[in-house]
């Protein structure tokens, strides 16, 4: 102990210097996970976390009670995730690819500088274009339909357009600034290896699939174990915003973020019922850390280089 | 001579690649040229709206080819200028401000977990492994700022909570143990440099790329916030650019109003009366993107060369 304390009076500066970033993570981090029993209270503002009642997993039951609905959040929550980890993965692994197979240098830097871009905008502005190309009058997809003799569609009453629609944003706006990590990573590689396999007769194709690819896997499996621990996730920006909330849509836009946000906005249907909302996060915690320590688990079994920690 | 040889070497080593490179190249810029037009082609469509008149507006709609051109947008969102320029301060101060303070205590922390012989170095990285695998999730965040620390319509909402990363700290940590050699700072201990000054001129200077990249992100993150901004401040004077930009059709019907009880004044009643909505929201758009655009190029050798994906392990 006093040894301690006086390795701590040593390097005091040092301590000094992590002293306010740990206050911080304190402060944000650690009490908010101190406040999640509220998903096992009734919750009150005016009495504050302490003073409000506990009644036990009712939170819970009344969310189990709302049979269909809940379902219907859940899944989308998860049929976005696994869409969109699918569809980023794939379309991250072959934009870098193909920027790494282009001879010219110069025209592959442009073009994904602007690619990048996207990934920039505030999903404010990202609705706004959105609406510029689907709104249903004067909309510019609605009038590329009218130039093919066919009716306007009021997108955004048709809820089952929209899996696309997101998905189709979603690239848009992710897969620029996404490939970046791999496009490094294939720079990088031992030339060598691409050159013995050119020798033995490897098309270009198969030195991607059997180089390349095998290479990236590394950095592939931490970017899924990442992407794992998120699978109750979704971002607020795209389903809460870009969708304009619209009620019609929910059946299959409406993730549980985006219902959660509703609700601590005061609009949704669990306003100021914060200890139900609090469950849903508590739920949302649960399952996403115990699927990041099980995977991490398994790959430390596998391959343990390529394990988070 | 020199730069000669370099030179034909650099195109040898151009050559001995190429053998190797995918043969159907047109095929392969051709589709790299789609994908960027594609990606350009919402922001080309909107700037052309915010310069469209009124009426192109309402019998062409959105197109790329209006029918008549007019600055009203323009000159009705500088009209409003000062809630433009309140929503500037706000959202460039939880940008610049924000960003600086965040970055300034992480990479200090980063700095304290990455020497070895720190007696806290093993209780932190589990302190911060912890925090990545559990969260209070967004209620539990929001009942606590509100109701415990009372940050509700208080400006330091927007910088306080996200200011020291623990995804970041780690980056920054990994950067100064694979950048920073061990030797520098201990012959700087060893010549009397306190801890401090260690730091500031001598590791600090040497973080200048991970900091831009962390630095840029952040202030991109920051700028277009809104969530924090939309459950925490109603105040009308607190209001972020993305706020406003949200919310500016109602700005819009309120000098509708304004007008038709009378009370604005001739410029209002002028400009109002062929008020081009949806070309005033795309101009407040653009005027949102702008710094985003100006930045973006200075920032772009820094990350574009991919952080590496900190691992948590040590």
């Amino acid at each position: 102990m006093k040894k301690t304390l006086l390795t701590a009076y040593r390097q005091r500066a040092l301590l000094c210097m992590a002293l306010p970033a740990i206050i911080l993570i304190i402060m944000f981090n650690y009490v908010p996970l101190y406040g999640i029993i509220v998903a096992f209270k009734n919750f009150d503002f005016s009495l504050g976390i302490g003073g409000s009642q506990w009644n036990g997993l009712e939170n819970f039951r009344y969310l189990v009670g709302m049979g269909n609905k809940t379902w219907r959040i859940l899944r989308n929550t998860m049929g976005y995730w696994a869409l969109n980890t699918l569809t980023g993965m794939a379309c991250n692994l072959i934009l870098a690819l193909a920027i790494n197979e282009c001879r010219k240098k110069y025209f592959t830097k442009v073009t994904h500088t602007i690619m990048i871009f996207p990934t920039f905008i505030s999903f404010v502005a990202v609705t706004f274009m959105v609406e510029a190309l689907l709104k249903t009058n004067g909309g510019l997809i609605n009038q590329i339909l009218a130039m093919f003799g066919k009716a306007p569609v009021s997108w955004y009453r048709e809820s089952k357009y929209w899996p696309f629609i997101l998905t189709i944003v979603n690239l848009w706006k992710g897969t620029g600034y996404g490939c970046i990590l791999y496009v490094s990573a294939l720079a990088g590689m031992d030339t060598e290896i691409f050159e013995a396999a050119e020798i033995d007769g490897a098309s270009r194709f198969q030195q991607i699939w059997h180089i390349s690819i095998p290479q990236l896997m590394a950095l592939i499996s931490i970017k899924l174990i990442m992407a794992v621990g998120s699978i109750m996730h979704s971002n607020t920006g795209l389903y809460y915003l870009v969708t304009k909330n619209q009620v019609l849509l929910h059946p299959t836009v409406q993730t549980i973020d985006a219902y959660v946000f509703d609700s601590l906005r005061g609009t949704g249907e669990l306003s100021s019922k914060f200890g139900i909302q609090a469950a849903i996060t508590f739920f949302q915690m649960i399952i996403g850390s115990t699927l990041v320590i099980i995977t991490n688990a398994i790959v430390n079994k596998i391959e343990p280089a390529n394990a988070l920690f | 001579m020199a730069e000669n040889t370099k030179r034909k070497k650099s195109k040898a080593k151009v050559e001995g690649v190429n053998g190797r490179l995918f043969k159907p190249q047109p095929v392969l810029m051709f589709n790299l040229l789609l994908f960027t037009i594609v990606c350009l082609v919402p922001m080309i469509l909107v700037t052309i709206v915010s310069f469209s008149s009124k009426t192109s507006i309402a019998i062409k709609g959105f197109t790329f080819f209006p029918s008549g051109w007019s600055l009203d947008a323009y000159k009705f969102v500088f009209s409003k200028w000062d809630i433009l320029v309140k929503a500037y301060g706000v959202s460039l101060y939880e940008a610049l401000f924000g960003t600086a303070l965040s970055m300034f205590l992480t990479t200090l922390f980063a700095y304290t977990i990455s020497r070895k012989e720190f007696f806290l170095k093993k209780f932190l990285t589990t302190f911060m492994v912890i925090t990545m695998l559990f969260s209070g999730g967004s209620v539990s965040s929001f009942i606590v700022n509100s109701n415990v620390y009372g940050l509700r319509n208080n400006l330091l909402i927007l910088i306080l909570p996200g200011c020291v990363s623990v995804f970041n700290a780690v980056v920054i940590r990994t950067f100064i143990q694979s950048n920073v050699p061990n030797e520098l700072v201990e012959a700087a201990r060893i010549d009397g440099a306190g801890e401090t000054y260690i730091f500031f001129k001598i590791v600090l200077p040497l973080l200048v790329p991970v900091i831009a990249s962390l630095g840029f992100m952040g202030a991109v993150t920051h700028w277009n916030e809104w969530q924090t901004a939309m459950l925490y401040l109603d105040n009308q004077n607190f209001r972020t650019l993305q706020l406003v930009l949200n919310s500016i059709e109602n700005d819009i019907e309120q000098i509708r109003k304004l007008v038709e009880t009378g009370q604005a004044d001739a410029t209002m009643i002028e400009l109002s009366e062929n008020l081009p909505t949806d070309a005033c929201r795309m101009a407040f758009l653009l005027l949102t993107l702008g710094p985003v655009l100006v930045i973006y190029p200075f920032f772009q050798k820094y990350f574009m060369k991919g952080l590496t994906v900190g691992a948590v392990k040590g």
